[in-house]
């Protein structure tokens, strides 16, 4: 049974205030002393509060206005009350300036950022298509390509259409839609540190915007290194004059602790925080959303939620290829920060974290920072890393991690790791979360395992055998492939004897969803244009992320700490196992059982 | 993956013994030894658990409820125990049970089973295929025998003719079917005669002596006979036809007395023939799969346990439609009524077994002990908190159904319900203030049997604007499908995929067809089995009946005494709308008439 909510509308529903919360606002409001808003403010977020929650925007200013703030709201500092009061009255602004008239006026200018790259072509346009499909974007919008190649308006256009395609539910009008989405896109060619091609960005965009309130969103869809470089010449050439004006950058966020904080420190230098959108893609999967709808919307699960019940936590990260002669960017990253210290250090958190005040991006984000903040940095021993190498199997043999040729011979950097993470807090103290990711495993997967506790005076222990471990409760989730969430339970094998089987209470995706799950990008773009920030990372959760991963990718470089060779499409070096084993784990993934 | 433990047939005799190991250490390695290595030897093993339940037995009804406590006398079937014992060796010491020991008196036991009412339709249908059943999966000891047992006039190759048309194989074990069927058949018999005669008892005895030939004898009594006949049947198989060796066990099927004083009447008759564990009283709902597997799920996963209390579980519900009605057999069925007929025995059984306390062990006395409990911690029924119906004739698609007072078999002024809701409370810690409601009805729109477990709502939801108005549509609930189609769900929210934020409520699922192919054995062949095999679990004991009984029987005499006149509902459909206000009173909505289910 479907609730209700428009199709494009994310967590943060707009919602009606109650009479008793307006009046408490009201309250709030005479009580406390009103810091004026600034005058802009309210016209750039004008647009978009049909979508968002209406909170959001004035507590980012309390960490925009003081940028180390954040961490101290969420500690729940003095500094925290007065932050909250201070925007309150804006609220209630906020729903006058939304008026039709306005509304039609503003418009939408997307600039892609290195629009002849692969991830431009392959994710970032059929994503802006599907929103467009999907009626998801505003009424006025264009889409810029802007690179360093030289292309015509019409070629952008024809590159672009070849990856656009048409969810397959819903094939009606695609190739109509798809024409009137092409009429939108227009390609600026230009270098990327020039200021000057950024102006005449801007005057190309001025002359589509016609006048209407411009906003602003621009996709760096670029090398790290000239990151800095494309956002100065924007934010100082291309910035909307009225409307509001955003960044979206991908990772690599640096390399470290102190790369990130530079990155960080040079983007703020023209950019306000709240503009600077950092997107893990991997917050915008399905069942990582729905992680924190499965926790809080169900009653089930929440007591269950602790070191009480949870004996361990597993991250499963694998990937069934190598770099494939694309191993340079990767080189120089690793699979730790590749993969680990963003995307399954995020869902971590998502997983771990208290419950937020609201769903809000600021009440998510605080609680996941004080996840990262309440966790140990990783120890060496509590770390194994692993290199693939070359395997033939069936007459095909598949190349080692170093014959890739843009990989140096002698690299010792891992394409596997697997760490035994712990948060000392009251409701996870003790219990070890298992982050493990790889390339060139035997299977493309990632999910979340939750492994229960042993049943205390279990009555049907005689029944189970010997090990005990097998007959734990286990809730996972599969965020890819094959969405799926099942419980694993105990029951009797129906007959007249007395046996016990584990069998899966669950529910599979594609056999109740049938539709198209939309990809990640989508639902970022969508939020981005909405201004909702909830699945983008917050500049002190990035340094408390980094904070955990630095010391420990330090020891690894200086120390040169050879990795654990694996045959290519093997399970991963052993070595994991006994890192598992020594926190009393077994990886759920490999049990044996196929799921 | 399934992590097996025991045999095709055993039920809980490993467990048995073991917790009654438990208590003495020595006996500890001597079972553990025996467990491990006896797979062939079930019914030894299973002879140490009776005994051991033997005694542990009339204490157990003490401990259960003092008042009650029955006389303590030496039970029968403990003799021929003693004297095997004392056959092995002289001491009653542990070590005596030597593995080999129990070899040997094996093989010199046999089990008649006898059939009393083999021309009746219970024993043609049900009866005598599970026995074959049990047979086909080699779950009966090497030596037995059935006797069929009626007044008709019938010789063995009759009987045999009637059993063969009702016997089937199972569908997941075909080959040698013909043979078996012809090897089962060979090793039944009839003996016709009265039910009251002693005389025609005393003939039957001579004729099971002649089959058991020397061995140690165990007899199983099978009454399958209309209740006015229970006790002279009873009197006559104790007095003339009871093993002298062996165990004689009789098992009863419900109707158990219509209320308190003719149930304890009839137990007070039983007794006087027969102990207490010699009865085996069959409520075969507790044979069905998935209520054998309600305590599994409960006691064997870290995850419901938590959740088992007021505090996580809204209500509870017990569902149970039939959609026939009395088909004109109501003869019966007009004398009882469906609240005697199915809430005072099934569903209440199911109760007791859903809201019990842990038990200190999986052991018979153990769970009725518990069981026993949450009865005696119920309030009697109240006439307020009952709904009742009866189903009147409807036409649909150019069929007319017939109302339940147009059976022949039925006076045209019946009152008797065929359909009742009621709600019920547990004055425990566990369970004060959660609605237990149970509905049962004849004539419905669909044919389930099951059990509903609504959660109560998050408290502070962050999501509570994306579910609407209606909060009871989005809190968790567990199904478990007793039938048909044995299944179990967990209905949680999740979000619909998408860019929005919609929450859907999906079924986490388990549906034993899908993952179960092999066919279910019927309620019977568990509880047969169990019988014979002494295991008491599944059986209800004579103070679990009397507390059963009070709560029902001032709301029957009531409803008799003011002849409420049942709300009249037509065949086939929902069953009276009486049923929703009362569940509307205690905030519950029927799980089973929503929208989605």
């Amino acid at each position: 049974m479907a609730r209700h909510l428009s199709p494009c509308s994310s967590s943060s529903t707009t919602t009606t205030f109650s009479p008793s919360s307006f009046n408490h606002e009201a309250h709030l409001s005479r009580k406390f002393v009103v810091v004026p808003s600034r005058t802009y403010s309210s016209t750039w977020v004008s647009r978009i509060h049909t979508r968002i929650n209406q909170r959001m925007h004035p507590q980012l200013k309390s960490s925009n206005g003081h940028p180390l703030n954040a961490a101290y709201m969420q500690d729940g500092l003095p500094g925290n009350p007065l932050a909250k009061e201070h925007f309150e009255p804006r609220m209630k602004q906020r729903p006058i300036p939304l008026s039709e008239p306005e509304k039609a006026e503003s418009t939408l200018s997307i600039t892609v950022v290195g629009a002849s790259g692969d991830l431009a072509k392959k994710k970032i346009f059929p994503a802006l298509f599907a929103l467009f499909y999907e009626d998801c974007l505003p009424e006025n919008f264009t889409v810029f390509g802007y690179a360093r190649t030289k292309m015509t308006d019409e070629e952008l256009r024809n590159m672009i259409s070849r990856t656009l395609t048409c969810r397959i539910d819903k094939r009606e009008n695609c190739d109509d839609k798809m024409d009137l989405f092409l009429k939108k896109c227009f390609y600026h060619s230009g270098q990327y540190n020039s200021e000057e091609h950024f102006a005449e960005l801007d005057s190309k965009l001025k002359e589509k915007e016609a006048g209407k309130l411009p906003n602003r969103l621009f996709y760096l869809s670029i090398p790290p290194n000239i990151f800095v470089d494309v956002v100065r010449c924007a934010s100082l050439r291309a910035s909307s004059a009225n409307g509001w004006t955003r960044v979206i950058v991908e990772k690599p966020f640096g390399r470290d602790s102190k790369s990130s904080g530079e990155l960080t420190t040079c983007l703020k230098k023209y950019l306000t925080e709240e503009q600077i959108f950092r997107i893990d893609h991997y917050l915008g999967k399905e069942l990582v959303e729905n992680l924190s709808v499965l926790r809080f919307s169900n009653l089930v699960f929440e007591p269950l939620w602790s070191r009480n019940y949870i004996r361990n936590v597993q991250l499963i990260f694998s990937e069934d290829f190598g770099t494939e002669g694309r191993g340079g960017y990767f080189d120089n990253y690793g699979i730790i920060r590749d993969i680990m210290q963003n995307h399954l250090l995020q869902i971590l958190a998502l997983f771990a974290m208290e419950t937020p005040v609201s769903l809000d991006a600021e009440d998510v984000r605080n609680e996941k920072v004080k996840v990262l903040r309440s966790m140990r940095p990783l120890q060496l021993e509590d770390v194994i890393v692993g290199q693939y190498k070359g395997h033939s199997k069936g007459g095909k043999s598949y190349p080692a991690y170093t014959d890739d040729p843009t990989v140096p011979k002698d690299s010792l950097t891992p394409t596997f790791a697997a760490a035994a993470l712990f948060i000392n807090n009251a409701r996870w103290d003790g219990v070890p979360f298992l982050m493990k990711a790889g390339k060139a495993l035997h299977t493309k997967r990632a999910e979340i395992r939750v492994q229960f506790r042993h049943v205390p005076g279990n009555l049907y222990k005689r029944n189970f055998g010997t090990d005990l471990d097998k007959a734990t409760n286990e809730l996972v989730l599969r965020v890819q492939p094959d969405e799926a969430i099942y419980l694993k339970i105990n029951n009797k094998v129906p007959g007249l004897g007395m046996r016990l089987d584990r069998s899966e209470l669950n529910l599979l995706y594609r056999a109740r969803y049938p539709r198209e799950i939309p990809d990640a990008y989508e639902r970022l773009l969508l939020d981005a244009i909405e201004g909702e920030r909830r699945l983008f990372i917050r500049s002190d959760e990035l340094d408390a992320a980094w904070a955990l991963f630095t010391p420990l990718l330090k020891e690894l470089e200086e120390k040169k700490i050879v990795p654990e060779l694996y045959p290519y499409g093997s399970r991963g070096p052993v070595g994991a196992h006994y890192l598992a084993a020594k926190y009393n784990v077994r990886w759920g993934d490999l049990s044996g059982e196929d799921s | 993956m399934a992590s097996l433990s025991s045999t095709n047939c055993r039920a809980y005799s490993s467990t048995s013994s073991s917790s009654y190991a438990a208590s003495s250490s020595v006996h500890h390695g001597h079972h553990q030894r025996l467990a491990v290595s006896s797979v062939p030897k079930r019914f030894l093993r299973n002879k140490i658990s009776l005994q051991s339940q033997s005694n542990p037995f009339s204490t157990g009804v003490r401990m259960q409820d003092g008042a009650v406590a029955t006389k303590v006398t030496p039970v029968e079937n403990e003799t021929p125990l003693k004297l095997k014992e004392g056959l092995l060796s002289v001491t009653s010491s542990e070590e005596s049970k030597d593995a080999a020991g129990f070899e040997f008196s094996e093989d010199k036991s046999t089990v008649s089973i006898t059939v009393v009412g083999a021309s009746g339709d219970l024993a043609k249908k049900k009866i005598f295929p599970a026995l074959f059943a049990l047979y086909y999966e080699d779950c009966l000891p090497e030596h037995f025998t059935v006797y069929g047992y009626a007044r008709s006039k019938m010789t063995d190759a009759e009987l045999r003719t009637m059993v063969s048309r009702t016997l089937t194989c199972r569908i997941d074990k075909r080959e040698n079917c013909g043979e078996k069927m012809d090897q089962f058949l060979k090793r039944c018999f009839y003996h016709s005669g009265q039910y009251d005669s002693e005389e025609n008892f005393a003939e039957l005895d001579k004729k099971l002596r002649e089959h058991e030939g020397g061995r140690v004898s165990n007899r199983l009594f099978y009454l399958s006979i209309p209740p006015n006949i229970f006790i002279n049947a009873v009197k006559c198989a104790s007095l003339s036809a009871s093993s002298s060796s062996g165990w004689t066990r009789v098992i009863v099927e419900k109707p158990f007395g219509r209320d308190s004083e003719s149930s304890a009447a009839l137990t007070r008759s039983l007794k006087q023939y027969l102990e207490e564990d010699q009865i085996f009283r069959i409520d075969h709902y507790l044979g069905k799969e998935l209520v054998e597997n309600l305590s599994v799920l409960r006691f064997s996963n870290l995850i419901f346990e938590p959740l088992w209390s007021r505090q996580y579980i809204r209500n509870v519900q017990f569902i149970f439609s039939e959609d026939f009605g009395t088909e004109g057999r109501g003869g019966y069925f007009d004398n009882y009524g469906i609240i005697r007929d199915i809430m005072q025995n099934h569903l209440l059984q199911i109760l007791a077994l859903f809201a019990m306390e842990t038990p200190v062990s999986l052991d018979a006395e153990d769970i009725r002990n518990e069981k026993v409990k949450v009865l005696r911690s119920m309030r009697p029924l109240e006439l307020e908190n009952v709904v009742i119906g009866q189903y009147k004739s409807h036409t649909k698609g150019g069929v007319t159904y017939p109302a339940y007072t147009d059976d022949k078999t039925v006076p045209k002024d019946s009152l008797t319900p065929t359909f009742a809701a009621a709600a019920l409370f547990i004055d425990n810690a566990r369970w004060d203030g959660v609605p237990f409601l149970m509905k049962a009805g004849k004539a419905l729109h669909t044919k389930r049997a099951e059990i509903r477990v609504q959660f109560r709502h998050v408290p502070g939801n962050l999501y509570n604007r994306n579910f609407g108005t209606d909060l009871d549509r989005a809190t968790n609930e567990l199904v478990i499908r007793v039938q048909p189609d044995e299944a179990i769900y967990l209905k949680i929210n999740n979000k619909v995929p998408g860019l929005g934020m919609r929450l859907d409520r999906s079924n986490l699922n388990l549906h034993y067809a899908a993952r179960y192919s092999k066919e279910i054995p019927d309620a019977y062949e568990r509880l047969l089995l169990d019988a014979i095999e002494g295991e008491r679990r599944l059986f209800i004991r004579s103070d679990e009946l009397n507390a059963a009984w009070a709560l029902f029987t001032p709301l029957l005499k009531e409803l008799e005494e003011k002849k409420i006149i049942p709300e009249c509902y037509p065949y086939g459909s929902r069953g009276p709308v009486g049923a929703h206000y009362l569940a509307a009173r205690y905030n519950v909505r029927w799980g089973d008439l929503g929208l989605e289910q």
